[in-house]
């Protein structure tokens, strides 16, 4: 499921955002990167799906925010001086959409070398591996590449 | 005020086209939509050069020409026709009317430039 | 700026002429004789003939160029207008539109339309389409792009204008100019024919000219040059031999030429200046969205603006807060005018339709039409063509009878299907009523027992029979016809009416016919909402679905009361509790408000927290991941920035019911 991810970055490096969500690094696209945003008012979606709970307010855009440490297990501190919301533009069934998520800490842009990246393990993850497009290395740590596409379209995310 | 090159036609795609081609070669345009629209603009602007259709609702094209000629505004001003085919009764009306030139309907771009930087000049 | 690709504004025109062509067709079925539409007929067929051929629809131009030959005896008016012309016309037509939406696919089956054309046009006569059209090397009579060359030769070319060709346009000039481009020249002008100045009519050319032009173009270049002047004129044209050019310099002959054309002064048409009002301007439909984006946020902006006037004690902010909210409403309304659009232009759609099933299905109807003035959102417009042609398919397919029956029943043999629009306040009224045989209440509780909807002994009145053909997948018609069995059900459009914020009501007397009316706000974008606050949350309910707001009494603010009714002037009005369906974890606070919404018939209270007051809200719709709640119709943002969910009442009294008696199964559950 994942060879084509494999082939398409087997000659260069991917160029991505990482954050911080819990304990976890998280690595998204670059190119898919809008804005990075401080935390801003959000309003509730009452019965929407936990993830994807709230609206936020992008310079006359509504955006839903969606919130993955709750996919992947994770606690949900409050907001603090460190917390950031990253604007992002994914492929909703072939529709471009522009979705916000919420990061404990943004920390760097940086390339993860091709080479690097594997598959997601299918044990060993506390995570759907659906979720997971990859597992990348930087020095000792390993850097989640989420799969966008899949966390939003997944019905009973 | 520079004088512009007025394109009658109801087929908003000829107008256009027509209008993309003629600004694009550096002509000021104005558009009407058929006889009666193109007769009111005609004699109420500068006009260098009219580029007319022939068929068209509410006044036809050499209805037209023959009013707009019979205003004292037109005097100087070339008018091109376009038609379809290349109907002799058609032309020979047109030109009867007060027509310069004309233009048999399909035309290409380069060949309306031809035209009226010919009439017209560049 | 962005530029709409011409072939596209080709598209656009071609289904306005064939609708155009339809219409006039249509009308020529009901009155035959009317050359008025023949020739309009003409003329559409005609633009989409040039038009096609200079974007290249070929297939298109030589279809129509056929058809027009076919169907000149009819315009010649030595054929009758019938009513298999009109169909075989209206084949054609279609034909058309299918040539230009899927160029290369439908060539064969124009011959087949021809053929009955011509057969029916020409009894005897062997269809004769001589002179086809003449389609790819577009013929101009001039400038010929690829120029014939030939030997060096040296032509001595000599003419004087037609006494009217300066009034008609010709430019001696240019000519002069046209020759010069073929090659070296040498130019002179005679004089001898120019009268004394105060005899000399500026508008008159006096002067000829010779000019000996050494080219590699043939003789065909030089005619070509006056090509356009040659009627009229003299003109003649001979070789030379090269070395017997003789070099006279060119006398100053151009600047005397130039004298003549004079500009007479343009005496002003005043009555030209006030050109006729109806000037119009073609906008790609996505840039009137994006400018009523604008116009959103700027009255997003003018609320924060406001807001923060009043909270200052500035007297100038103040004035130009208030200033700015009288600019940006004005603004908010022209740019809704903008987007409004006259319903004919959908009605008009619907004529064929009649025409087709009258056909089909051997009843005779008389469409009329009214109110096609009224003005709706483009949007809305669009939205509505599907579900208005599965409502008059239904009305001439089950509501109207076969003439047999008609007669029998003591009616008019020809059936009347109305449809019509009107404002009515800040709605729009859409009716579309049947003098046919009414709703069969009996077959549809027959199917609605069948379909479990209701109990076989449960008595149900009438109107609320009625409204079970909203149910999904509920059809009475016993023998699906071609026509009706196309799975759109009337469910489907009720949900498309409600998605547009509307509603239906259907009424029918038995024997007497069908009345469907759909009611629908005037525009999508922007509506008055009123802002309620649930815990932390705020929220906007459409101002149009409130009908008052009362306190809730003591009594009834404690969650587990059992009964959520209000007495409100002797009627029982339900309600629903907002912190309850939206999951509100904040405490409970006093002096909660009740804000009574009508839904549909039925009137149900939604209790808030707190009524904050009256606003301009502009709606945005929610994104793809929120697709699953339907009690939001959209969101808006408030004067501080943030975002309020508004409410879709019809969708939220619904959800409050499954609520409510999901909670009582559980309570009867837990008891048990």
């Amino acid at each position: 499921m994942n060879i084509g991810i494999q082939s398409n970055h087997a000659d260069r490096a991917m160029t991505a955002l990482t954050l911080r969500l819990q304990d976890e690094v998280f690595a998204i696209d670059a190119e898919s990167v809008r804005e990075i945003l401080d935390v801003v008012p959000i309003s509730d979606v009452p019965n929407a799906k936990a993830f994807v709970g709230g609206l936020i307010n992008v310079r006359g855009r509504i955006v839903p925010l969606a919130d993955l440490r709750l996919l992947f297990g994770m606690d949900r501190p409050p907001p603090d001086v460190n917390t950031r919301i990253v604007v992002i533009e994914v492929d909703l069934d072939g529709e471009p959409t522009i979705v916000a998520i919420l990061a404990d800490r943004v920390l760097d842009v940086t390339e993860i070398e091709a080479a690097t990246i594997e598959e997601a393990p299918k044990i060993g993850m506390r995570w759907r591996p659906e979720y997971v497009r990859g597992i990348g290395k930087r020095g000792d740590e390993f850097i989640i590449i989420p799969n966008m596409g899949k966390i939003f379209t997944l019905e009973d995310g | 005020m520079s004088k512009s090159v007025l394109v009658v036609d109801d087929s908003a795609s000829i107008r256009q086209m027509v209008t993309l081609t003629l600004s694009g070669a550096g002509y000021a345009t104005l558009e009407a939509v058929d006889g009666e629209d193109g007769y009111a603009k005609a004699t109420a602007n500068p006009i260098r050069a009219v580029v007319t259709d022939l068929n068209m609702p509410r006044m036809n094209g050499i209805e037209f020409i023959r009013k707009f000629r019979a205003h004292p505004s037109s005097t100087g001003v070339p008018i091109i026709f376009l038609t379809t085919e290349s109907d002799e009764n058609m032309k020979r009306q047109a030109k009867e009317a007060g027509a310069t030139a004309w233009m048999v309907k399909p035309f290409k771009q380069d060949q309306l430039l031809a035209v009226i930087k010919k009439v017209a000049g560049p | 700026m962005t530029v709409m690709d011409p072939r596209d504004v080709f598209h656009q025109e071609a289904r306005e002429l064939l609708d155009q062509l339809e219409e006039a067709l249509l009308d020529l079925g009901n009155a035959s004789d009317d050359r008025d539409l023949v020739d309009c007929a003409f003329r559409a067929l005609h633009t989409i003939k040039g038009s096609g051929s200079m974007f290249g629809f070929d297939e298109v131009a030589g279809f129509v160029h056929e058809f027009e030959t076919a169907f000149d005896r009819v315009r010649k008016g030595s054929v009758a207008i019938s009513p298999p012309l009109v169909q075989v016309a209206l084949a054609a037509k279609d034909h058309i539109a299918r040539l230009i939406a899927e160029p290369g696919r439908h060539v064969a089956d124009g011959e087949a339309i021809l053929k009955n054309l011509r057969a029916i046009v020409s009894n005897d006569e062997g269809s004769d389409s001589g002179d086809t059209f003449p389609l790819a090397g577009g013929r101009v009579a001039a400038a010929d792009p690829s120029p014939v060359q030939t030997p060096v030769q040296t032509w001595r070319v000599k003419f004087r204008l037609a006494e009217n060709a300066l009034v008609l346009g010709a430019n001696p000039l240019l000519l002069l100019d046209e020759l010069r481009e073929l090659g070296p020249c040498e130019v002179r002008v005679k004089t001898d024919a120019v009268p004394p100045l105060e005899s000399t009519d500026p508008e008159v050319c006096y002067l000829d000219w010779e000019v000996v032009v050494t080219t590699n173009r043939d003789r065909q270049a030089i005619d070509d040059v006056f090509i356009f002047i040659a009627d009229g004129m003299e003109l003649s044209i001979e070789t030379v031999a090269a070395d017997a050019a003789d070099a006279a310099d060119a006398p100053a002959a151009d600047k005397a030429a130039t004298a003549k054309v004079v500009e007479i002064d343009k005496p002003r048409d005043s009555a030209g200046a006030g050109a006729k009002g109806g000037t119009s301007v073609r906008v790609a439909a996505e840039r009137l969205d994006e400018l009523m984006d604008r116009v959103g946020e700027l009255v997003i902006a003018q609320a924060r603006l406001s807001q923060l006037a009043v909270a200052s004690d500035d007297a100038n902010l103040k004035s130009v807060a208030e200033e700015m909210e009288r600019l940006a409403s004005g603004l908010r309304d022209t740019t809704m005018g903008i987007r409004m659009v006259p319903i004919g232009s959908l009605f008009g759609r619907f004529r064929r339709l009649v025409h087709d099933l009258s056909r089909d299905l051997d009843k005779e109807v008389d469409f009329v039409t009214a109110g096609e003035e009224t003005e709706l959102d483009k949007t809305v417009i669009e939205r509505l063509a599907d579900p208005l042609v599965h409502l008059i398919r239904n009305s001439i397919d089950h509501g109207l009878e076969v003439p047999s029956r008609r007669i029998a029943a003591g009616k008019a043999a020809r059936g009347q299907v109305r449809l019509s629009a009107v404002h009515t306040g800040s709605e729009v009224a859409i009716s579309i009523v049947d003098d046919g045989a009414g709703l069969n209440a009996d077959r549809i509780r027959a199917k609605a027992e069948e379909a479990g909807l209701i109990a076989p002994d449960a008595k149900v009145a009438d109107h609320d029979l009625f409204q079970m053909v909203f149910h999904p997948g509920f059809s009475t018609a016993k023998e699906i016809t071609a026509l009706s069995g196309r799975g759109v059900g009337m469910d489907v459009v009720k949900r498309t009416i409600e998605g547009l914020r509307g509603r239906i009501d259907l009424g029918s007397r038995p024997g007497g016919g069908t009345t469907v009316t759909l009611r629908l706000p005037l525009t999508l974008a922007i509506i008055e909402g009123m802002l309620v606050r649930v815990g932390r949350g705020r929220y906007s309910i459409p101002l149009s679905a409130v009908e008052e707001c009362v306190e809730l009494p003591r009594d009834a603010e404690a969650a587990n009361s059992g009964r959520n009714f209000l007495n409100i002037r002797g009627h029982l009005v339900p309600f629903l509790r907002l912190r309850e369906l939206f999951k509100t974890r904040a405490a409970i606070e006093p002096h909660q408000k009740v804000v009574i919404v009508s839904a549909g018939e039925s009137r149900v209270g939604l209790v808030v927290d707190q009524v904050i007051g009256n606003s301009q809200t502009v709606i945005k719709s929610l994104s793809k991941l929120h697709a699953d709640v339907e009690t939001f119709s959209g969101a808006t943002i408030l004067g501080d920035g943030t975002v309020a969910l508004i409410l879709d009442v019809a969708h939220l009294v619904n959800f409050g019911q499954e609520f409510e008696n999901r909670l009582r199964d559980e309570r009867i559950g837990r008891a048990a």
